[in-house]
């Protein structure tokens, strides 16, 4: 701030140019490195060029600290920020919990807490409920995500083709792997900084509870939800230029929040389609029309579902190749429920030896259905913290999601490391 | 309810008694099973082998390869049967292609005074150019050697312990799978370490395993590693030996493919050992009958033993001359 300050006085340049310098600075350094190869791929596809990719590797984490260097950037022009210690900062945009995968920080929920005097001391209880939520992040991770990972690879990367069955298994498997992954990450992050004695905001609320996808993107990676809002949607003009330039901003937003996520078009045919969702249920908002709570969770589970595919997908190829599968892909039925539903067998659906990607069906369907049950029914982790005591069950809980420490073989990474 | 401070003094103690428990399951594990240390189980296997039973300094010939490997070529029957081989271990590794065979002689440097490698391999090695991953040489060495730093030797156990179930379903599943000689997955080495299956045409392979013969793809990295491996080898002043071992002979009949693609890899061998003096064991030459076969390119213990014999003599051969 004092450099910029000097540079303010030295030069005369206005704030406006400050920022535009700072934000062009960082938004240069991410395209560099994020995206330079995405964009040679297409100059050599568009102009018939044959340059050479550059296959730049990647710094940790700057999708997220470049976002939150521009967030400080806007707020100091705003006149917004309070805090303008260096070392703070540079707290602030390494602090090794959250740095590699999120949840995205705001300067103004996190440095006030370095100066807080009381934060520098132990703090048990602070401790006891960081062990508990780092313990519980670290049980979805590895024992959750990690299990479902070995079937989405398997749909994903391994077959050449799915009959229905399969692909839907394949794109359920990455859904759940997903929101366990990633969750369990941020549960771990928040696990370490209470060590610290900081509280990190939360970044997940059950979304697969949602019934629309507006409820959706507010339980669904929360922090980037906000600073798409604060920090895109609204400079962009909001809702307040009318309809037409409020669905254009809202489809702008998550066009950008797609791509922010990865150099591929997958990436923008996510980001396109959580855009159209949110502009449609703007509309049926608009409309007044209504939805049984349901039906709308049915929708919008499903809907998240299929645009996973595209997430998840290394190309279009593959992600056409999983949802061929789970709209016309070969129906077959595992033996199982062959037995129990005689109907589908003069449905002309095949019974029995429903998978040659996939093991032993009751194993599977076991996992799903406690899956289903832990996302719709039981309380999230951020609901778990709230209730929280130093007693018997708590360090029963935190003892029992301990021992994935002892399941790590299935080595992978998390999947919010490459963004 | 605890005091905070109560709690987390309870609570890490519970901690210490898991992590010494999963220390006291490794370590009586470690004595029964192969640690988990790299990701292939017969490797493990062979490295605890040599770690308990072997001499490094006194081994002479090294043999490598996949299954075609461990199962075909008997170092026993190479010590016997050649004056030249005196200690003799086998390092072959299931399902290893040569550029995995290629990392495998990394390990190499931890037998000193090494004078010999054989590498017993089938065309059917040949199509994939896949690697290991996370394989670490200079760790695997110092292991067989038993000269393991104290915190290199805690980070070997401690990885185990983060394998907890990985090692329990080891164990459960290790008498069963690997310690049966008349299966595919058996470990139970011989005093060079290899594998004599007790497999035979009477119990039937069913099958492609029997009857189909393997595509005739061969990739052109998989003869750069032979370039690479018999140039190392020659370099340091060790006699590089090409098995390339028998194929069921009704397959070759059968399938003029088959007889095409042993006849280009022999080709191809020996216009690379032009160059780095290796030496081309060529083994279809030798009849042997279904009954010596455990496979279409494996053999069983009567299969590997007259194999086996066939290479002492080129040995033999070879280095009288020298």
């Amino acid at each position: 701030m004092q450099l910029a300050n000097t540079i303010h006085h030295r030069l005369k340049l206005s704030p406006k140019i400050l920022l535009t310098i700072g934000i062009t600075f960082n938004l240069l350094l991410l395209g560099y490195f994020k995206y330079m190869d995405f964009f040679i791929q297409n100059f050599n596809r568009v102009f018939h060029g044959d340059i050479p990719l550059w296959h730049i590797a990647l710094p940790l984490a700057i999708s997220f600290y470049t976002f939150q260097q521009i967030a400080y950037l806007v707020d100091s022009y705003r006149k917004e920020t309070k805090e303008y210690d260096f070392l703070n900062y540079t707290l602030f945009v390494t602090f090794f919990p959250q740095l590699i995968a999120g949840p995205i920080v705001h300067h103004s929920e996190m440095m006030p807490q370095f100066n807080v005097l009381r934060n520098t001391f132990k703090h048990y209880g602070n401790i006891a409920l960081g062990l508990f939520i780092f313990s519980m992040g670290l049980f979805k991770k590895v024992i959750i995500a990690d299990t479902f990972a070995v079937w989405a690879t398997q749909g994903f990367d391994v077959a050449t083709s799915l009959n229905m069955l399969e692909a839907w298994v394949t794109s359920l498997s990455y859904t759940f792997q997903l929101y366990f992954d990633f969750s369990g990450y941020t549960d771990m992050a928040i696990g370490i900084a209470l060590l610290f004695n900081i509280k990190l905001p939360m970044n997940f609320f059950s979304p697969y509870k949602a019934s629309n996808i507006q409820e959706f993107w507010r339980r669904w990676h929360i922090t980037l939800s906000h600073f798409l809002k604060e920090y895109i949607y609204i400079p962009l003009g909001g809702n307040r230029k009318g309809e037409i330039r409020t669905y254009t901003n809202l489809f702008a937003t998550f066009l950008l929040g797609g791509i922010w996520h990865g150099a591929g078009w997958t990436f923008v045919i996510w980001g396109a389609l959580h855009g159209m969702a949110l502009v449609v249920h703007r509309a049926w908002q608009k409309l007044g029309l209504r939805m049984p709570m349901f039906f709308g969770w049915i929708l919008t589970f499903f809907f998240i579902n299929i645009a996973w595919v595209f997430f998840r997908a290394l190309n279009l190829e593959s992600a056409l190749k999983v949802l061929k599968g789970m709209f016309f892909g070969e129906m077959r039925i595992p033996a199982l429920l062959g037995e129990y539903f005689s109907a589908v067998k003069t449905l002309g659906f095949q019974v029995g030896n429903w998978s040659k990607l996939y093991g032993s069906e009751t194993y599977m369907g076991l996992w799903f259905l406690a899956v289903f049950i832990i996302v719709l029914f039981l309380p999230n982790s951020m609901q778990l913290k709230e209730k929280f005591k130093t007693n018997a069950l708590y360090m029963l809980l935190t003892v029992c999601f301990s021992l994935s420490i002892f399941m790590l073989y299935r080595k992978s990474e998390f999947i919010y490391f490459n963004f | 309810m605890f005091q905070a401070k109560t709690y987390i003094k309870l609570l890490f103690f519970f901690f210490f008694l898991l992590a010494m428990i999963s220390v006291g399951y490794v370590y009586d594990f470690s004595k029964k099973y192969p640690l988990p240390i790299t990701n292939r189980i017969s490797l493990d296997a062979k490295l605890m082998f040599i770690k308990n039973k072997i001499n490094p300094d006194e081994i002479d010939t090294l043999i490598v390869g996949s299954s075609i490997g461990l199962n075909n070529v008997l170092g026993s029957v190479l010590e016997e049967a050649s004056s030249k081989v005196k200690h003799a271990i086998n390092l072959s590794v299931y399902e290893a292609t040569t550029l995995e065979v290629e990392q495998l002689l990394k390990l190499a440097d931890a037998f000193p005074n090494l004078k010999r490698i054989i590498y017993s391999t089938q065309y059917s090695d040949f199509p994939h150019a896949k690697k290991y991953q996370d394989f670490h040489p200079k760790l695997y060495r110092k292991y067989m050697r038993n000269e393991l730093s104290l915190s290199k030797a805690f980070k070997v156990y401690f990885n185990a312990c983060n394998n907890l179930l990985f090692c329990y379903e080891r164990a459960k599943s290790w008498e069963e799978k690997h310690m049966k000689d008349d299966q595919f997955t058996y470990l139970g080495f011989d005093h060079t370490g290899s594998v004599p299956l007790e497999i035979y045409r009477k119990e039937k392979v069913k099958g492609g395993r029997w009857s189909a013969p393997h595509p005739g793809i061969m990739h052109g990295e998989s003869f750069a590693a032979v370039h690479r491996m018999s140039k190392q080898a020659a370099q340091k002043g060790i006699k590089f030996y090409l098995a390339h071992q028998h194929y069921r002979e009704p397959l070759v009949k059968k399938y003029p493919k088959v007889e095409g693609a042993l006849n280009y890899f022999d080709r191809k061998i020996e216009k690379i050992f032009q160059e780095t003096h290796g030496v081309l064991i060529a083994l279809q030459r030798v009849h042997l009958s279904d009954d010596y076969h455990a496979d279409r390119s494996h053999l069983n213990r009567k299969g590997a033993t007259i194999i086996s014999k066939e290479i002492a003599k080129v040995i033999e051969r070879t280095e009288s001359k020298e």
